[in-house]
């Protein structure tokens, strides 16, 4: 009976805060549009296929091939894969001008933006796990020279803004290594969250209890072997639970290459933003959709808990 | 005389925080002789077989196994530490393999034997110690007696030359401690060369060919189990057993 109470309970929170919302964009005069939005999640105008260069077209008799023979040269090139022709047979064609539409779903601005964060978060994410990792085992080292650089980096990285760290990738290094936008904000990311990775897995290899190390010595297994077998192995299932964690910060950090000519989902929001004059649907929706991606991994950091705290 | 297994001359051990654990200990023990040592908390026991192991360093004297001087630093030590088998009082069991693979790792790893020489001999060992239809069992499923007999049969598997036992049942409850004692008392009768750090005194009195007792980093007395616990010739060592027994 009182469970029923509180739930009650939360759901009117949740609602009188979604009227205060609705109250407080109407003293600003604000006119929702929601009904904008879907369109540039999913696209039903379909795909355009553009001439590669200038060129004639040619049109098969059954108005199911489509050949581009090129104005100034001998290119040529057959397209197929469409529903309707938008040029015809003998037309002269420029550059980019459309020649035929294919009908059906296309993926909306930003869902194309969801999808480069994601490449973005899962590729640095594999990057700083391997980062970390060697920087984690770095910082546990006898080695004076590894402890030291180990050190360093995670205390540089951890005491600097993302925000910097992304632009000093991007202008600096991004520009002398001749990286594209994309390399630079994948190694930004990969960086900046290896030296978190490297922290939770010196705290994980610190849990180990004293005496696994002590016992694999007494066998004689050398340190390196003692780390592979039987410190690291326990270590790292230590780690995991925050390890999940920090892939989820990842993934909202990743929101920082919008500074760079990289449009992931972030910078699709702005875009869609400026084309429709509807801020606020456009960033409660972009909101939702980075709540999409972090909440699957947190249900999953949940369970993975749960599991492990039985063990 | 033949070369005594374990050889611990003048040892000193001073731990940064000045406390002085161990203070010119002198110590020979000869192969297929059986040495406990008891003594109260803090008199250097658990020291002392960490130093004979090379978990610690020395800060004077020196240590021998086989002749072979105990030099942490260089390599050479981990060979030396696969001749000296040691039981914790904690067991130490690594709880991500099974038993068998816990007993299989240091023969592989260390001595590079195939797996097919030392499977067999980890299955005559857990059955030694009574333990054979555990093999595949995780240690977070054994009680405390039967983890600590694997962890003898662990140590057993880099076929040692000499045992330590750093109170080996201390951490057990009393029922247990008999299993643990019963290997360890076959072990003796099989020739090992032991030493054990130990508070059961009805298990040194029968096994022990010679008591050690220890106090402030210092062996204060050393003699045979019948003189040593009938008739104590040390005035500490009286009133250490008035305490204990």
């Amino acid at each position: 009976m009182n469970r029923w109470l509180w739930h009650g309970v939360y759901a009117a929170v949740l609602l009188v805060v979604g009227w205060a919302i609705y109250k407080a964009s109407e003293r600003v005069d604000y006119t929702w549009r929601w009904q904008r939005i879907p369109q540039y999640i999913v696209s039903t105008e379909g795909d355009e296929i553009r001439a590669p260069y200038d060129g004639f077209v040619a049109l098969a008799g059954d108005g199911k091939s489509l050949t581009l023979n090129e104005l100034n040269g001998s290119r040529s090139e057959t397209f197929t894969q469409f529903d309707t022709a938008l040029s015809g047979d003998g037309d002269l064609v420029f550059q980019n001008d459309v020649l035929a539409r294919k009908s059906g779903l296309r993926a909306g601005p930003l869902t194309v933006g969801l999808w480069v964060t994601l490449e973005i978060s899962a590729l640095a994410l594999m990057l700083a796990l391997i980062l970390g990792l060697i920087a984690g085992l770095g910082r546990v080292s006898h080695n004076p020279a590894a402890r030291h650089l180990a050190t360093t980096y995670v205390e540089v990285i951890r005491g600097t803004p993302l925000l910097v760290q992304i632009f000093i990738f991007y202008f600096f290094i991004g520009t002398v290594l001749q990286l594209s936008a994309f390399a630079a904000g994948v190694a930004a990311l990969a960086v900046f969250t290896g030296a978190y990775v490297a922290e939770i897995i010196r705290a994980g290899i610190e849990a180990v209890p004293r005496g696994q190390m002590e016992a694999a010595r007494s066998l004689g297994l050398g340190r390196a072997q003692a780390m592979r077998f039987v410190v690291l192995p326990q270590a790292l299932k230590k780690s995991l639970p925050p390890l999940a964690g920090q892939s989820i910060s990842l993934i909202k950090d990743s929101s920082l290459v919008s500074v760079m000519a990289l449009t992931d989902l972030t910078k699709a929001g702005r875009e869609v933003v400026s084309s429709t004059f509807s801020p606020f649907e456009v960033w409660f929706t972009v909101a939702a959709m980075y709540l999409l991606l972090t909440g699957g991994l947190s249900i999953f950091v949940r369970r993975l808990e749960k599991r492990m705290a039985h063990e | 005389m033949t070369e005594p297994v374990i050889s611990v001359r003048a040892v000193s051990k001073r731990y940064a925080n000045g406390v002085e654990a161990l203070n010119k200990v002198a110590l020979e023990i000869h192969a297929g002789e059986v040495v406990c040592v008891v003594g109260p908390s803090g008199s250097g026991k658990s020291t002392l077989l960490r130093v004979l192991n090379g978990l610690e360093e020395v800060s004077a004297g020196e240590v021998r196994v086989d002749g072979i001087p105990l030099d942490t630093h260089k390599r050479s030590i981990n060979r030396l530490r696969a001749r000296v088998g040691m039981v914790f009082q904690q067991f130490n069991l690594f709880p991500h393999f099974s038993v068998l693979e816990n007993l299989m790792l240091a023969p592989q790893r260390v001595l590079g034997e195939s797996a097919g020489i030392v499977q067999a001999r980890a299955l005559a060992l857990l059955e030694k110690v009574g333990l054979s239809d555990k093999v595949n069992a995780r240690p977070s499923q054994l009680s405390g007696g039967q983890q600590q007999r694997v962890a003898i049969a662990r140590a057993l598997a880099m076929q040692p030359e000499v045992m330590l036992f750093d109170e080996p049942t201390s951490a057990l409850d009393p029922e247990k401690t008999g299993e643990v004692l019963d290997v360890m008392k076959q072990l003796a009768a099989e020739g090992m060369t032991m030493l054990v750090a130990t508070h059961e005194m009805g298990f040194a009195r029968v096994v022990a060919h010679r008591m050690l007792f220890m106090e402030h980093g210092r062996i204060a007395h050393e003699d045979a189990p019948v003189a040593f616990f009938d008739a104590p010739r040390n005035e500490r060592l009286k009133q250490f057993l008035n305490q204990v027994l």
